[in-house]
């Protein structure tokens, strides 16, 4: 699979894009056509996205056949600070509310599957 | 200039006939769909060699499953088309069916829903999401019930009221997959799957067919078609999301169509059978149709607005929480439930006095489909 999470950085950014022809920020990033206005290739330009953003939606996991995310755990819907909604998996032991803020993290090493090294979580507190 | 159905001439479903809906079992697809052909021929009084063309709407199935279960019906030579359009596959299939009808291209078709639950292959894109293989729909759909109790002010409770309504509808229909009353306590009780979703409050996947016939005015004086049975389909409206928009969202925007086509205000709908895959989808599409105010689908709910004999029976059938929903059949079933509603003859589940339809399905979230069916 196409890596759409850069664990290089720190915290990790994903890999979103930004349409030159009419400003859509999207996520992740492709060069099929962009889902607002159809331009495409060069059109398309990579633009890292923070990993940071407001939580929309959650919920508790309580069944889930796929032994590679063990039941029960939390999803968040996240409004990204520049504009893409996102969906992804809470860190264990975190809670985050509606309207919280919400920052990607990684937590494990999970080889070669970027998608189950990271989680979100609590930004931490402005000091 | 593009037109709309009611642009072309009218177009009747005259018929009706299904498998019921069902767990996983040894009967084949293709005794489960001629069970639902001759069902329908039989409440049209047609025979097979009154249909000139086949609509068939699957999800599951595979490739070219039609021919082999509908030459048992006798020879037959005529079109024939395989139609996949995810949950909506049975409305898109119905909505062809109608669109040729009105058309002229064929004086009666058939459209038959018929699937067999089985794990669903989808082409990769090459894009993926950050987490796709941890959000299934009943974890969408749970993202969705907390938005809404938490922007609402209802309760969980409330939701699973919606599951209550559903299983006492279905219990009075011989063709659902849950034919069983349930309290609340029981729904509330149930395994929960995502949040406060219980496997009550979501529907059952299993096996069955669907199948109506519609047909043209000239055809039901020709064949000599009971007039009493047709049901004129007022319109039909189709859309697909866009970069924002939400299942209520598509929802909202093909029911206006389909609506305004019809020159129907919400207000006249008497019976309505939506996609109710999951609890919170009903409270969401009831509300996004205008039958209920934003934010007033639970009050109605609890004062029986919704029940048959209220004020818009919802979900007659049992819905897909009851009635099941195994793909194919699913909208396919809607307008045959609608048909014997407005038609009187529901039975036990009658809504008394319906005359206004309206069948809405979506697909995946991505496509919508409405239909209005009325009582001329």
């Amino acid at each position: 699979m196409t890596s759409i999470v850069d664990l290089d950085a720190e915290p990790p950014r994903l890999r979103g894009g930004t349409c030159r022809v009419c400003g859509l920020v999207f996520f992740p990033f492709q060069t099929y056509g962009c889902e607002q206005c159809g331009a495409y290739g060069d059109a398309l330009q990579p633009s890292p996205l923070k990993g940071h953003g407001t939580v929309r939606a959650t919920t508790v996991v309580h069944r889930h056949a796929d032994p590679r995310r063990p039941a029960p755990f939390s999803v968040v819907q996240v409004d990204l600070d520049e504009g893409p909604m996102v969906r992804g998996v809470v860190a264990e032991g975190v809670e985050l509310e509606v309207g919280a803020s919400a920052q990607l993290v990684k937590v494990a090493d999970a080889g070669d599957d970027e998608l189950l090294a990271v989680r979100f979580t609590a930004p931490p507190k402005e000091s | 200039m593009t037109k709309l159905l009611g642009d072309l001439e009218p177009v009747y479903v005259v018929g009706a006939g299904w498998h019921r809906y069902q767990r996983l079992s040894q009967v084949g697809y293709v005794d489960l769909g001629l069970t639902a052909v001759r069902g329908a021929l039989d409440d049209a009084g047609l025979a097979w060699g009154d249909v000139d063309e086949s609509f068939i709407g699957t999800g599951h199935l595979g490739m070219a499953v039609g021919r082999p279960m509908l030459k048992h019906l006798g020879a037959l030579g005529k079109p024939l088309v395989h139609v996949e359009n995810a949950s909506a596959s049975g409305s898109a299939a119905f909505r062809l069916g109608c669109v040729h009808v009105a058309a002229g291209i064929s004086d009666v078709a058939l459209v038959l829903g018929v699937d067999k639950p089985r794990s669903i292959y989808r082409a990769p894109t090459g894009t993926h999401g950050l987490a796709d293989d941890a959000i299934v729909p009943f974890t969408h759909f749970s993202l969705l019930s907390g938005a809404y109790t938490a922007a609402s002010g209802v309760t969980d409770e409330d939701l699973a009221q919606i599951a209550v309504k559903n299983h006492r509808n279905g219990s009075l229909n011989p063709n659902a997959h849950r034919q069983q009353e349930r309290t609340l306590e029981e729904v509330l009780g149930g395994r929960r799957t995502a949040g406060s979703l219980t496997s009550l409050q979501c529907c059952p996947v299993g096996e069955g067919a669907a199948a109506v016939i519609v047909a043209s005015a000239g055809a039901i004086a020709r064949l000599g078609i009971d007039p009493a049975k047709a049901i004129r389909v007022a319109s039909s409206a189709t859309v697909t999301e866009t970069t924002t928009s939400s299942d209520q969202e598509v929802t909202r925007e093909v029911i206006a169509r389909a609506l305004h086509e019809a020159q129907t205000p919400p207000s006249e709908v008497d019976v309505f059978e939506l996609h109710d895959a999951f609890t919170i989808e009903e409270a969401q599409y009831v509300e996004a149709s205008g039958i209920a105010p934003p934010g007033k689908y639970v009050p109605m709910l609890k004062e029986g607005a919704f029940d048959i004999g209220g004020q818009c029976a919802v979900s007659t059938s049992g819905g897909l929480l009851a009635m099941g929903h195994p793909i194919g059949p699913t909208g396919v079933g809607q307008i045959g439930e609608i048909a014997l509603q407005l038609r009187g003859s529901a039975g036990p589940r009658q809504h008394p006095g319906a005359r206004v339809g309206l069948a809405h399905m979506v697909g995946l979230g991505a496509v919508g489909y409405a239909h209005v069916l009325r009582k001329d």
